[in-house]
């Protein structure tokens, strides 16, 4: 038991903070790109005529992607 | 065999990560960053090789290289038409906007080339980084696009009445003069976020290119090659969103004055 609290006490709370960011910051792109891709499927599915603003959906998931890379870049930044 | 791959891998002692450029040598105090030195080589490339294409272009059609760069001029132009509306409009505004989406393809893409990122090295740091993978030179990019796009709303439409697009209803009514102001502070937060997006973009693209080589140790051409595939993938459609984004803020800062014309344009077109 006194070794586990001896190994705890060395514990590099770094790797930890990397995990639940990554975790956590990269959820909310991922629904949110799901989303879009379920609702750009959905369109296509009732109206195939759609399927041509596939130029404007690319935009917008480049547009939630940057949330997914500040969290990527912020990695290197917690030492 | 196994000796020897953990031995690399031991004697590399981690990923190169490099998220800001390094500084080579100054001149008169002035830092010269590897991205910069990379940027002038770039830029020097793609000017020569823009040029010699078009004294090739007529009105035949074009091969080869020439007829890549039709493709996408011909392509951005055509975004353009239907995002400001009249054809007439997207051929004057097009030069600025083909020449950002050559710029800044061409220089991800130069970037990918071998010898550019972690191979090349003086001392600790690398000679040649992609310019896109500087913020400074994508903040640079954004601040003259929207400058370019601010220029041109206030001459369509003059400057009080560009101004006062901003507060849309009375202006007895505070929420409108707050509103207003919060709309001319996201034009500034645009600046940013397009910067960002491009700027990480290609830093993480270098990021995942160098720690795949690294997993691969000897085989490291085999295991980052597909990401350098994707990266060139990566590299043509953030040239096109940043394109498309600046595109979009234009056609929404010019189109308020220039409904009345619209119309004209409409004629025209249908009696061309």
């Amino acid at each position: 038991m006194l070794t586990l609290f001896a190994e705890a006490a060395t514990l590099d709370l770094t790797v930890l903070a990397k995990g639940i960011m990554m975790g956590f910051g990269m959820l909310g792109p991922a629904i949110g790109i799901g989303m879009i891709g379920a609702a750009f499927m959905n369109a296509v599915g009732r109206n195939p005529e759609s399927s041509k603003s596939l130029g404007q959906i690319l935009v917008i998931i480049g547009i939630i992607e940057l949330m997914a890379l500040l969290v990527f870049a912020s990695l290197f930044i917690i030492k | 065999m196994l000796n020897l791959i953990t031995k690399f891998s031991a004697e590399a002692g981690g990923p190169a990560v490099h998220i800001t450029p390094a500084e080579l040598f100054q001149i008169n105090g002035i830092p010269i960053t590897n991205s910069m030195v990379y940027g002038w080589i770039s830029s020097l490339v793609i000017i020569i090789l823009l040029i010699s294409i078009v004294r090739k272009m007529g009105i035949k059609p074009s091969k080869g290289l020439a007829q890549f760069i039709e493709i996408g001029s011909d392509f951005i132009t055509n975004q353009m038409t239907s995002s400001l509306g009249s054809r007439k409009k997207a051929l004057y505004y097009a030069p600025y906007f083909v020449t950002f989406f050559f710029f800044i393809m061409l220089s991800n893409w130069l970037g990918l080339l071998p010898g550019v990122g972690e191979a090349l090295k003086i001392g600790e740091n690398p000679i040649f980084r992609p310019f896109t993978a500087d913020l400074n030179g994508t903040l640079a990019a954004a601040t003259i696009i929207m400058i370019f796009v601010q220029f041109f709303a206030i001459k369509e439409s003059g400057l009080i009445k560009h101004i006062s697009h901003y507060f849309n209803g009375s202006l007895k009514n505070p929420l409108t003069i707050f509103l207003g102001i919060f709309e001319m502070f996201s034009e500034l937060i645009r600046v940013f976020s397009l910067a960002l997006r491009l700027f990480l973009n290609v830093t993480i693209g270098e990021v995942i290119i160098s720690v795949f080589s690294y997993l691969g140790s000897v085989v490291a051409p085999l295991t980052s090659l597909p990401f350098v595939l994707l990266e060139l993938a990566v590299g043509a459609l953030q040239a096109y969103i940043f394109v498309m984004l600046s595109m979009t803020y234009l056609s929404v800062a010019i189109k308020h004055g220039a409904e009345h014309e619209a119309h004209d344009h409409d004629v025209e077109e249908a009696t061309a």
